[in-house]
């Protein structure tokens, strides 16, 4: 019995090996419905699907060697036997997949990301993978088409989150990235790729003790926010002011980066309508849950100081001041010192 | 063996008794015949009691210098007399001001390395969190605060402040003796120069004290009420703030430390600002020319006594 079901499977192989497996054909079928422009699903939520398919679009994409069946894979005559699903990625992107696929942690990375759990939790809205790299249009992410292309980011993300979309474009950044400046941030490189969290997640990038460290990506020493003449002592000289240092010793209350220059629709200091702009820092330290007695001679000074600059004016003086005369006072009372032990010592040996 | 020592005592006080007798009836003829007893009784401990206070300051000396390994015993038979050098007022402030240094110290020094594992342990672990620390340090200023006015009146209002601070005003001879001290670690000296109540090491600690106070008060109230300050005068103060309290601290720990726990001679820690005494020996070797003048003044004044004394004596006759 064994050894005929084994002879049968070898006979099928060999048959199916042999049989011309035409993936244009098999696209060709399919596309006898799909490559009508008015063919729509109407989904439960009342959202009505395009069932189009673009051609030319899947034989440009990282899939066009794929097959329709190979994703769809519930998909077994024509016309549908029943409800088609939607396809899940992970079948072929998991880690050992023999296809080649690309795969990594990305996929667990989402399954815990703040969309990876909407999902979970049967959040209807909440995007999958299809959501931000597309369906039949999926490219390498270096492609200029792609949807997950640096510059290109900001509009796919903004599909969902409109609003924020909508304050990014005018932000400096915003502004920049439209220009196709790579150099800026885009929505990911703030908030991460896969793994994005609320921002009230301590995981999150962008969560309030993390937040410095995520603009010191450009904006810190090794920044290259520096190429465009912003100094790239902004994280350091946070850390060191009151700020910086309540931050560090785990309040959440003081303001960070965020606070200040804003979260999306961060502007440059010289653009009027910068929380930054020097008319508008009275009421940007004044905010009613900061220091609402703050006056305009309360936010008159630099803010970034750094103490080793001469820049900062007399705080530069003074920290030198202080730095020679506790050296100097040191070194002296440390001389002092040794020299009084070497004579204690030598008294009493002359004493025995 | 105290059986022993306390007969040798009174051998000692018999000997002395009897070399009082022998001054008094030696100068027999000196003394005036209408004297009456009570009045030569009188002299006679004075006499006596001279006596006995000069031949234990020598025996501890002698002790001292030939023999100390007896010098525990010695020290304590003789109980040399003592001088009071701290009084109560000023050990209280300086307890005062210790606590709330230290209190002040261990919460505001983390705040200068809040990268460090430790700082972040002390404030977040120990205190709980930047805001318990930051009211601690609010308390220990206002012990600080309270120490810096008691003092002030203390050095204006009460006889010994306003004598003291007098006493600690810097005066060209501190520069001889700074220099003079130098030459002696270099051995170009036999010995150290002789201080007097506060010798230059001393003033210099006071008055580090004081600039620190001044400093850190200064600074810290504007810090504290930083919303009726421009923010570059918060920035001035919070810089001199952090810069100075690491100076204060740094010379605390290695100065003021030396001078009162380390150095050889009273470590692991003079016991002075608890009952603020000096013994008579501690007096001479440190204070010579306090001692001088103290032992001066003494003098005088038995003297003024007996001028006074003496008329009154021959109105009588």
């Amino acid at each position: 019995m064994m050894k005929r079901t084994i002879h049968w499977l070898i006979l099928l192989g060999v048959a199916a090996a042999l049989m011309p497996t035409d993936d244009a054909a098999a696209l060709e079928r399919c596309l006898i419905c799909h490559q009508k422009h008015d063919l729509f699903k109407t989904e439960e939520t009342g959202r009505k699907i395009s069932l189009y398919v673009d051609k030319q679009q899947l034989e440009n994409s990282v899939h066009a060697e794929r097959i329709c069946t190979d994703c769809h894979i519930d998909i077994v005559a024509i016309p549908h036997q029943k409800e088609v699903n939607a396809v899940n990625c992970k079948r072929c992107h998991y880690s050992g997949n023999p296809v080649g696929a690309p795969e990594g942690e990305l996929y667990d990375q989402y399954e815990h990301s703040v969309h990876g759990l909407a999902v979970a939790a049967g959040n209807p809205t909440a995007p999958v993978c299809q959501d931000c790299h597309g369906d039949h249009d999926i490219m390498l992410h270096d492609s200029t088409d792609s949807k997950m292309y640096r510059a290109n980011i900001p509009r796919t993300c903004g599909r969902c989150h409109i609003d924020i979309y909508a304050h990014y474009r005018e932000s400096v950044h915003g502004v920049e990235s439209e220009k196709g400046n790579v150099d800026v941030p885009v929505c990911s490189s703030c908030h991460g790729e896969h793994n994005i969290a609320r921002h009230e997640d301590p995981r999150s990038r962008v969560y309030v003790t993390n937040v410095t460290h995520t603009c010191a990506d450009c904006h810190g020493p090794k920044g290259v926010a520096s190429k465009y003449g912003i100094k790239s002592n902004r994280t350091e000289t946070f850390e060191e002011s009151f700020h910086g240092v309540a931050q560090q010793m785990g309040n959440k209350l003081v303001a960070n980066c965020a606070s200040c220059h804003g979260v999306h629709d961060i502007r440059s200091e010289d653009d009027p309508k910068s929380s930054v702009y020097i008319d508008n820092i009275p009421k940007t330290c004044g905010k009613p849950e900061c220091h609402p007695e703050a006056t305009v001679r309360f936010a008159s000074g630099q803010i970034h100081i750094d103490p080793k600059s001469k820049e900062s004016g007399i705080i530069y003086y003074i920290s030198h001041f202080f730095l020679i005369l506790t050296i100097s006072t040191l070194a002296g009372l440390f001389i002092f010192i040794i020299m009084d032990l070497f004579r204690r010592a030598k008294s009493n040996r002359a004493k025995k | 063996m105290n059986d022993k020592i306390r007969d040798k005592a009174q051998q000692r006080q018999s000997l002395i008794n009897d070399l009082t007798e022998n001054i008094i009836d030696t100068t027999a003829t000196l003394i005036d015949k209408g004297c009456d007893q009570e009045l030569r009784d009188k002299m006679a401990a004075e006499i006596s009691e001279r006596i006995n206070f000069e031949v234990n300051v020598t025996l501890n000396e002698m002790v001292t210098k030939y023999c100390p390994q007896k010098i525990g015993e010695q020290v304590t038979e003789a109980e040399e007399r003592r001088f009071l050098r701290f009084g109560v007022n000023f050990r209280i402030q300086h307890v005062l001001m210790f606590i709330s240094v230290i209190v002040l110290i261990i919460t505001g020094i983390p705040l200068k390395f809040p990268e460090f594992a430790i700082s972040k342990f002390i404030i977040i672990d120990i205190f709980g969190g930047l805001d318990n620390s930051s009211l601690i340090h609010r308390i220990g200023a206002v012990g600080l605060i309270i120490v810096g006015l008691w003092h002030v009146f203390y050095s204006a209002l009460s006889k010994m402040g306003r004598k003291d601070f007098w006493l600690m005003i810097p005066r060209p001879r501190d520069i001889l003796d700074f220099f003079h001290t130098i030459l002696y670690f270099i051995g170009r000296r036999g010995s150290g120069p002789k201080q007097g109540r506060f010798s230059f090491i001393e003033k210099f600690d006071y008055w580090a004290v004081y600039w620190g106070m001044v400093i850190m008060i200064g600074s810290g109230i504007i810090l504290w009420y930083k919303e009726y300050f421009p923010k570059y005068i918060y920035d001035i103060a919070r810089e001199a703030h952090s810069d100075e309290g690491l100076l204060a601290t740094l010379a605390i720990v290695i100065w003021h430390f030396y001078n009162v726990h380390f150095n050889p001679e009273v470590f692991p820690g003079s016991t002075v600002w608890l009952h603020g005494q000096l013994t008579e020996s501690e007096m001479k070797h440190h204070h010579p020319l306090e001692y001088a003048e103290i032992v001066e003044a003494e003098s005088n004044e038995i003297q003024a006594e007996r001028q006074t004394t003496d008329p009154s004596e021959e109105n009588v006759k």
